[in-house]
């Protein structure tokens, strides 16, 4: 067993990261093939056996570990290709998916219409039974309603049901009752229970993840199984992992019976892959594509985990690795408003027609006419010189944004170089502040094939000092998969508060979750000294309705009496950071408890090993080109180096522009490129970096 | 100092255009981060739940510069809750906090804490952080937060009227106590005015390392960068409205003893195109009632910005630069103006305010399409009643809080159909509506049922979002509700063609299995074992209901929010069964036959 693997199917192309038994990493592509995507996930490996010079049947026996993340369930999410849902719900709720808990919206915005529900008016059936609060059966379960329920749904053509039923997460009886029904009235179709999936008590949240579940569940159901055979027809005699949504992984079976938790599965490797690639407490990990920018954060070295993501008009429901989106991609478009204010995106010119300078026949200024425009982006280079760009095309779409402000195309340029870089800048201080980072302390780690074009000038608004181009920038994510540890996020409900501090409790919590983390480091065949766990409480001042996460040590896995006040004064710290306050004299209430079972896999042994040759000082540049970078000055000649010119120790002065085969990367003046052993570009930024653009 | 808002093009522009983009989306995001602050911290259920809350930047000279997610009501007019702040205050220093909630100093009603904070640029107060809240209780007489009979504020809560709550950084918690003495809940009210401390710190420590990152000297060009671009893009979109003086009159419910046959409030604007300007006239109103239903000057001020800015391009920035294009004119002593002391304005946020935010919002339809709204629903209904008494199950803790189980819905406008989670006009659509099980675990209640009406829509092109009802009871005790439910006598009514939409009832359902019809503004005691049954209003329609699309016809049906037999009678549309059981689909040769006819 010589090979560990981990395989992340994008929108466009499947990455696959390879490392042998020596530590080597090698880096491999094949198209995503979408309505299959097992295809593409073996085609990948085929590439890569090739690679290796074996057949394919040898290569895929020899690997010990695959480690996958997808977007099929996004995929079907956002392209709404989710299969016909039915939902039961309580009498006299019908419409909890149509209120939900009120649909944001802009104060003074009226021209909209009101959104669907998930789960349409007609494919939802209500039955008689009630819980109470306390688990008491108010009224018993009508079990011919749900009859009736099962024989509308057949006749409606529905392939999976929901049950989202009030209380059932304190008593799931008629939960339990109505999957029984369901089961045998409709042959085995897949049913979703809310208290299963989702055991919150928060109805709306509980409920749309249990359709959510639901609608993708023979989907990903499909997938995972033909993936099985396939592996299996070549010989796969390994370990399949696969990444979930919450910043850890899932064994097969675990992720079929909770699929919703594959959503969004490969993005979320990116911040693992920071949290590998960096010792830094807290880092900034950002992913700049075609249509949108991808942020996300690690704080105090842990990945930070949001409650309240969204899919279209709905919540998910469950929590989901912080991963934010805006409209600040290559292909953002540039508008000037009746106002005279300059917009960059979210409108997106996409891959068809794309950018103006691709010369598809796009007409409208992007990001990337803007860069190329500037001549960061070399229109002879661009992905290594495997497309050619069309400046002229571009200068003359940057002319609508040029005209009405009544400014040169350079500047233009300029403007909307500099827009969008607010923009993302805007998002990367969103997620931070709002998590109590303070992004100018932060390192950051570049993703995707156009952050670095920005980079530079994102880090100095920001105030941060140093950051990182890593070498497999491009597929960050599934490098995320390959070199960080396995991890399995759990979580206990188990409520109790610093009045009178319920310690056993606690601690049988915690016990229930190092059990279960135990059983999974055996399935992932983890030696027992690799093995760690990490704890976390969630805890809340008494009435307070949002609860903190806040870390703490249980050295052999136990809760104490005596923990209590390190555990209370810990919470009222992380409080006070968050919040500017704390409340010394309230009661903290404890309400979830927290674990990270982890299998050390030698990330940081497998990038040791990755040595380039050493070739320090300073490297000659291949060429140099003008950049225009302000209007206060002249076009520049910046000198452009290649990546292949590159060894451990080179250095890099800004200004200056660095060309890889699958990116380019501007450094400003007064930054310092260093390349590590491993080949990632790290920058330090100097003590003169410039501050504000006044006129 | 007074600023020149200048809404001309050629005006001088101070820092690079992109930079205004910035610390325009740098300003946004630190009210965002004070509104997570008030909502993750807070207590009391109606702030953290239902978001019953706003943040708000105003400069030191109580100019608007930036709101995010607020609730209009409580930020279009907030200049006047902190200008009394520097009249008042000769020793104003870094790291003070002032509480006002006092309709006399400029505050909106007294549930609503305004609490501001100057912020400091090396030395210079440049700027204030604002962080309202609606508080679960302020110690009034009955408990509720809305008392539409408090005839004078000797019969509401307690009010500081512009009083400092922080000296230098620490905190005076002698005046804290005067607050939580007197209040039911006083742990709740303590926890939530923490939670605003926290958002204002947290605004102004933002604030200054924006100024430390860009200089203050950018930061002041771009508020007044800022101002000018609000003024002009308000003037553009005024610019293209039809010029002329328009009226729209409009009656809030009978309140017994107060006013037998309702209170009529009227409405006047005049658009300037030319000059980019409208004048919002409120000054032809009745004197103020012998009730809690006059509006305070802030409400008045704000409510008129609010149908000007609910009728203009939601893109237009909401600063202090495009109010300035918006003239109010009030009159003291008036309902629906400026109220003199000491007159009661306990529910100056909701009822006849909304009354006025309602007849601005339809007033542009007199204009004719495509221009303004229909009527939505008005407050507030028993599903968003103020509920207490004694909890038996927590060793008979006194419980209080306004609960949000359903509220009224939202009319039409060309375009759209109206907005199911309006919660009437002053809100915006932007109260949360309560979840049912952190209802029933927090209060000694079972919610029933929750759902819409159907066909209690008004009909129109467009459609007003149907009503919501619900049924809700007491567990092992007796509670006490209070509500003010405008909308059950004079319903929402329809524009240029549009029908109206049902009001609301409030009915007490017996054991016995009797109904018993409550009164529309009421405190109510539900004796355990009766149960609450309750309609929000529905909203009414916009515009010639025989233009309706038929397909969107078919998807109020679909949607459950209209029977087949209305919509076909009401629509002339032909449906026919659909391709699911339960769905309908439109038969377009026979509908055009019948549309052909009429």
């Amino acid at each position: 067993m010589k090979y560990e693997v981990c395989i992340d199917i994008g929108g466009t192309f499947t990455d696959c990261l390879v490392a042998d038994q020596n530590g080597n990493i090698s880096i491999f592509k094949a198209p995503t093939t979408p309505g299959e995507f097992e295809k593409g996930f073996i085609d990948v490996l085929q590439v890569a056996a090739a690679g290796y010079g074996l057949s394919t049947l040898e290569f895929i026996g020899q690997i010990s570990l695959i480690v996958h993340g997808s977007t099929v369930s996004t995929n079907a999410l956002v392209e709404r290709k989710t299969v016909r849902v039915g939902l039961i719900l309580n009498q006299g709720h019908k419409d909890m998916l149509v209120f939900r808990e009120g649909p944001r919206k802009g104060a003074f915005e009226w021209k909209l219409d009101y959104p669907e529900p998930y789960v349409p008016q007609n494919l939802t059936c209500t039955v008689p039974g009630r819980i109470d609060a306390r688990g008491n059966v108010l009224t018993p379960l009508d079990e011919q309603a749900v009859r009736d329920a099962a024989r509308h749904f057949r006749a409606a053509g529905v392939e999976a049901v929901a049950v989202g039923l009030l209380w059932s997460v304190v008593n799931p009886a008629h939960e339990l009752r109505v999957a029984e029904i369901l089961t045998r009235e409709l042959d085995g179709i897949p049913v979703t229970l809310s208290h299963e999936i989702n055991p919150m008590p928060r109805e709306y949240k509980r409920v749309i993840a249990a359709a959510i579940d639901a609608s993708i569940r023979p989907i990903v159901q499909t997938y995972i199984r033909r993936l099985e055979d396939a592996l299996r027809d070549n010989r796969f005699a390994g370990e399949l992992l696969l990444a979930n949504c919450v910043g850890g992984m899932m064994p097969v079976a675990e992720m079929l019976a909770k699929p919703i938790f594959s959503v969004m599965s490969g993005p979320t490797l990116a911040p693992m892959a920071a949290l590998a690639l960096s010792d830094a407490p807290d880092i900034i990990v950002g992913d700049m594509g075609g249509t949108t920018f991808d942020v996300s954060a690690l704080r105090d070295h842990q990945v930070i985990i949001t409650p309240d993501s969204m899919i279209h008009d709905d919540h998910l429901g469950i929590p989901k690795v912080d991963v934010r989106s805006v409209g600040a991609g290559g292909g953002s478009i540039a508008r000037v408003d009746e106002g005279g204010l300059l917009h960059v995106g979210p409108h997106s010119a996409g891959a068809r027609p794309g950018p103006a300078c691709y010369g598809k026949g796009g007409t409208e200024p992007t990001v990337t006419d803007a860069n190329t425009v500037l001549g960061i982006v070399d229109p002879d280079y661009f992905l290594g010189g495997k497309m050619r760009l069309d400046l002229e095309a571009a200068k003359t779409a940057l002319q609508k944004v040029a005209d009405p402000l009544g400014i040169t195309i350079d500047e233009a340029a300029w403007s909307i170089y500099t827009t969008a870089n607010h923009n993302m800048v805007s998002a990367i201080e969103e997620i931070t502040v709002r998590e109590g980072i303070n992004p100018r302390d932060s390192y950051f780690v570049c993703g995707g094939g156009a952050t670095a074009i920005h980079i530079a000038e994102m880090v100095d608004i920001l105030g941060l000092k140093h950051y990182m181009i890593p070498r497999y920038m491009a597929g960050l994510s599934a490098y995320g998969g390959l070199i960080s540890d396995i991890v399995r996020e759990d979580n206990a409900v188990f409520l109790t508060s610093d009045a009178a501090f319920d310690a056993e409790g606690a601690s049988a919590a915690l016990a229930t979750l190092v059990e279960r983390g135990v059983a999974f480091l055996d399935g992932a065949k983890v030696a027992r000294d690799k093995r760690t766990f990490e704890f976390a409480f969630r805890g809340r001042y008494e009435y307070q309705s949002f609860e903190i996460e806040v870390p703490f040590e249980a050295p052999d896995g136990r809760i104490t009496q005596d923990m209590l006040p390190a555990m209370v004064e810990a919470f009222h710290k992380m409080h006070e950071r968050i919040y500017s306050i704390r409340s010394d004299s309230d009661i903290v209430e404890f309400t979830a408890w927290k674990s990270r079972a982890i299998g050390q896999r030698d990330g940081k042994r497998l990038l040791d090993r990755q040595s380039l040759p050493e070739r320090k000082g300073s490297v000659p540049p291949r060429s140099r080109r003008g950049v225009y970078l302000g209007p206060c000055d002249d076009r520049q000649t910046l000198p452009v180096f290649n990546l292949e010119d590159l060894g451990r120790g080179s250095v890099l002065q800004g200004p200056c522009l660095v060309e890889g085969g699958t990116f380019t990367a501007y450094l400003k003046k007064d930054h310092e490129g260093v390349l590590d052993g491993q080949g990632n570009l790290c920058v330090e930024v100097g003590p003169a970096s410039e501050k504000g653009n006044r006129k | 100092m007074t600023r020149h808002y200048n809404a001309s093009a050629e005006a001088e522009r101070r820092i690079d255009p992109f930079m205004i983009s910035v610390l325009k989306s740098r300003f946004e995001a630190i009210v965002r981060e004070m509104s997570l602050v008030v909502m993750r911290a807070s207590r009391s259920a109606v702030i953290k739940n239902a978001r019953d809350f706003s943040c708000a930047i105003l400069t030191y000279e109580h100019e608007l510069v930036s709101v995010e997610d607020a609730l209009p009501i409580h930020v279009m007019s907030m200049e006047t809750a902190t200008r009394p702040l520097t009249e008042f205050f000769d020793d104003i220093e870094e790291g003070d906090v002032f509480l006002n909630n006092c309709p006399f100093t400029g505050g909106t009603h007294h549930a609503d804490m305004i609490m501001a904070m100057p912020v400091f640029i090396d030395g210079t107060p440049r700027f204030w952080a604002v962080a309202l809240s609606h508080h679960a209780d302020t110690g009034a007489p009955t408990p509720s937060t809305y008392l539409p009979f408090a005839k004078t504020i000797f019969e509401e809560g307690l009010h500081f009227p512009c009083v400092r709550v922080v000296r230098k950084g620490k905190v005076l918690e002698d005046v804290l106590r005067i607050g939580s003495m007197r209040n039911r809940v006083p742990e709740l009210w303590l926890g939530d005015i923490r939670a605003q401390m926290g958002a204002c710190r947290t605004g102004t420590r933002r604030i200054q390392e924006l100024c430390g990152r860009y200089g203050e000297e950018t930061v002041l060009d771009f508020v007044s960068d800022w101002f000018d671009y609000g003024a002009r893009s308000a003037s553009a979109a005024i610019a293209k409205l039809p010029k002329g003086s328009y009226t729209y009159n409009i009656m809030h419910d009978p309140v017994p003893g107060v006013a037998e046959d309702g209170i009529p409030v009227n409405l006047t604007i005049h658009v300037d195109p030319e000059a980019g300007e409208i004048t919002v006239d409120a000054r032809d109103n009745i004197d103020c009632v012998k009730a809690g239903l006059n509006l305070s000057k802030n409400t008045a001020t704000g409510s008129c910005r609010i149908g000007v800015f609910n009728n203009l391009d939601s893109n237009v920035p909401h600063n202090e630069g495009a109010k300035s294009r918006v003239k109010v004119l009030l009159r003291k002593g008036s309902v629906a103006g400026e109220p003199i002391h000491p007159v009661g304005t306990s529910v100056a946020t909701t009822n006849v305010n909304d009354r006025l935010i309602i007849a601005g919002n339809a007033i542009f339809s007199r204009m004719g399409a495509p221009y303004g709204q229909a009527e939505g629903g008005s407050h507030q209904p028993a599903g968003i009643g103020v509920v207490s008494g004694i909890d038996p199950s927590k060793n008979g803790r006194t419980y209080v809080n306004q609960i949000f189980v359903g509220y009224s819905a939202g009319g039409a406008n060309h375009g759209h159909d109206g907005w199911l989670t309006y919660c009437g006009p002053a809100n915006g659509g932007l109260i949360q509506l309560d979840s049912i099980e952190v209802d029933e675990s927090m209060y000694p209640i079972v919610i029933e049922e929750r759902g819409i009406v159907k066909d209690s829509q008004g009909i129109g092109e467009f459609e007003g979002a149907p009503a919501a009802y619900g049924v809700f009871r007491p567990v092992g005790h007796d509670m006490t509700l209070v509500y003010a439910a405008d909308g059950t006598t004079f319903v929402p009514r329809g524009v240029l063609g549009g029908g109206d939409g049902t009001g609301s009832t409030s009915v007490r359902l017996d054991p016995d299995g009797s109904r018993i019809d409550l009164p529309a503004i009421a405190e109510e005691v539900i004796p355990d074992g009766s149960k609450v049954y309750f309609t929000a209003c529905g909203g009414a329609g916009y515009g010639d209901p025989s233009k309706r699309d038929p397909k969107r016809v078919a998807a109020s049906v679909n949607r459950g929010w209209m029977s087949r037999q209305r919509a076909e009678a009401a629509y002339d549309v032909v449906l026919v069964d659909g391709d699911q059981p339960g769905l309908v689909k439109v038969d377009h040769d026979a509908t055009v036959r019948i549309r052909a006819s009429r």
